[in-house]
């Protein structure tokens, strides 16, 4: 359903009571008694799993799966599927600069794609009171799964011109991608760039920010939002480069600091993050659960941008009780901010 | 130090493999001693990138290309140090559990045991517990490092450690883990022997038990 998003930033920074918005989907198939791989393979059952969720919890908006194995799929990369964990990559698909050049930029469709488009026209016609966010991959993120994620790194040096052809060729075809979620009817894309957050800052603006910027510019209006994610390790120093690349709103992981973010943030962007998904989230006591969550909701909620939420995408066998936990501390927080 | 040496360290912590070639071969035709070369040179270098890595002054892709360099300095010297009959400090079973294929922790970790000196047997991603114990016994190892980077795969932790003890050999290796979802109170947990949050101290860690 189109909606004016910048609008619906402004309102959120300006509405002191913030709805969570956990990157929370893949949980669903407990509710469905469905495994992932009958999830993943499903356009149905996907926009199902996002109704459920946005039923049973009272999110911000609805987001779709964090699946980043669909993009390298397409380019011809080999996924490793489980019943009950998300889709890896094996191996890789180029390791010379010939065979990077060589290789087919796939249309929009190929491989799960299309499904994942379909599933999010599905879910934006079942969720209509909230907006509904598709999920993709960043174009250094994808290039590492297409050349390995550890030689991406050594070519940044040794093969510069091996990684800039895949990059450009990720990034085509990421800027296709999202245009198809956005006919869809999506109200904006949560784009994942993890692997950048191992970089350098030098690095990651030669060899992320410069084609996430050129994503961001292609594909977001006021009618839909670019959401940036990242959840390596560096992101504090590397938040120069991170914050020019253009988001509406920056999403961070559990290794960063959030308050520092949001002290180098301009204030009219939102940040969302960062309770560790898996440590706390799945691994942790509804006790421990709440307690963490209250403790990074005392620190940041005092700036007006900051909204809870996971960290990164929350494990598929994450007991409801747990994700229940997580937004009672929420309700806990504001109720007593309020009083 | 002589310079040679030291022009060794510094060109192996810019990534330079064919500089770092170069000058060790021509380090070994001066007469610098084998030893010299790789504790000083390229143990050396290793070993600041490492401290710089964990001081978030270098990232992970200058550690890599250090590790390259090092990797492409030892093929040469291998010969006159095996002539020499050099020996590690200990060496370690390295590996990713079964079920998971994450290596980028695991290929840091590696490269900063390396740099402290260890001899590293890296065993690859989706390694099975069994496989874990059977490299530990023919390689005579100290200490078996096992990483998991997915909630579902951590479990397989337990199992190496369920592995070793029930083949009694629990007290005979020292077992590391670490990974993303893994904190100390999960090393409790399954009776795990240490665990770190990051590569340099898990390179620390693995030289005290070698000591």
């Amino acid at each position: 359903m189109e909606k004016n998003m910048k609008k619906w930033v402004e309102e959120q920074i300006a509405c002191k009571t913030k709805k969570a918005v956990p990157v929370l989907s893949f949980p669903a198939i407990t509710l469905m008694g469905i495994t992932v791989k009958e999830l993943i393979t499903d356009s149905g059952k996907q926009a199902e799993a996002m109704r459920l969720v946005a039923q049973k919890v009272d999110t911000g908006a609805a987001v779709s799966l964090m699946d980043l194995s669909v993009e390298a799929e397409a380019f011809g990369s080999k996924i490793r599927v489980s019943d009950d964990e998300v889709p890896t990559v094996i191996g890789s698909v180029i390791s010379t600069l010939e065979e990077a050049e060589a290789l087919p930029i796939p249309k929009v469709g190929a491989g799960r794609t299309g499904l994942y488009i379909d599933a999010i026209k599905k879910a934006t016609q079942s969720i209509t009171d909230r907006p509904v966010f598709a999920g993709c991959i960043g174009p250094f993120s994808l290039s590492g799964r297409l050349m390995d994620v550890s030689e991406i790194m050594v070519n940044c040096y040794m093969e510069p011109e091996m990684v800039r052809v895949t990059l450009e060729k990720a990034t085509r075809f990421i800027i296709d991608y999202i245009k198809g979620y956005k006919e869809a009817g999506a109200n904006g894309i949560i784009m994942a760039e993890p692997l950048a957050g191992l970089l350098s800052p030098d690095l990651i603006e030669e060899f992320s920010s410069n084609y996430v910027r050129k994503i961001s510019d292609a594909v977001k209006d006021d009618n839909f939002l670019f959401v940036y994610h990242n959840c390596g390790n560096n992101v504090i120093a590397l938040l120069d480069s991170i914050k020019e690349i253009g988001a509406d709103i920056y999403h961070f992981g559990n290794a960063v600091d959030m308050e520092k973010a949001l002290k180098e943030l301009p204030n009219e962007v939102l940040v969302m993050g960062n309770v560790d998904p898996a440590g706390c989230l799945k691994n942790g006591t509804v006790e421990s659960i709440k307690q963490t969550t209250l403790a990074l909701m005392d620190q940041c909620c005092r700036y007006d941008n900051f909204i809870i939420s996971s960290g990164c995408d929350i494990p598929p066998m994450t007991s409801w009780e747990n994700i229940e936990a997580f937004f009672e501390a929420v309700e806990t927080y504001y109720l007593n901010t309020d009083s | 130090m002589t310079e040679i040496v030291h022009e060794i360290s510094e060109l192996l912590q810019q990534g330079k493999v064919p500089k770092v070639k170069e000058l060790v071969q021509k380090a070994l035709d001066e007469g610098v001693a084998p030893q010299d070369i790789l504790n000083n040179g390229l143990l050396g270098g290793l070993d600041i990138i490492g401290g710089k890595f964990k001081r978030n002054e270098v990232f992970v892709p200058q550690v890599l290309i250090a590790a390259r360099a090092m990797n492409a300095g030892v093929e040469i010297l291998k010969p006159y140090m095996m002539a020499e009959g050099f020996e590690e400090k200990g060496t370690v079973i390295l590996g990713t559990v079964k079920g998971d294929l994450h290596d980028i922790g695991k290929n840091i970790v590696k490269t900063m045991f390396e740099g402290k000196g260890l001899k590293v047997i890296d065993l690859g991603v989706d390694v099975s517990a069994d496989r874990f114990f059977e490299a530990a016994e023919e390689n005579q190892a100290k200490i078996v490092a096992c990483s998991a980077l997915l909630t579902t795969t951590m479990a397989e932790l337990k199992t190496v450690v369920e592995t070793f003890a029930g083949k009694g050999a629990r007290d005979k290796y020292k077992i590391m883990i670490g990974g993303a979802p893994v904190n100390q109170d999960f090393c409790d947990l399954i009776g795990a022997d240490c665990y770190t949050p990051d590569a340099t101290t898990a390179a620390e860690a693995a030289v005290k038990f070698c000591l």
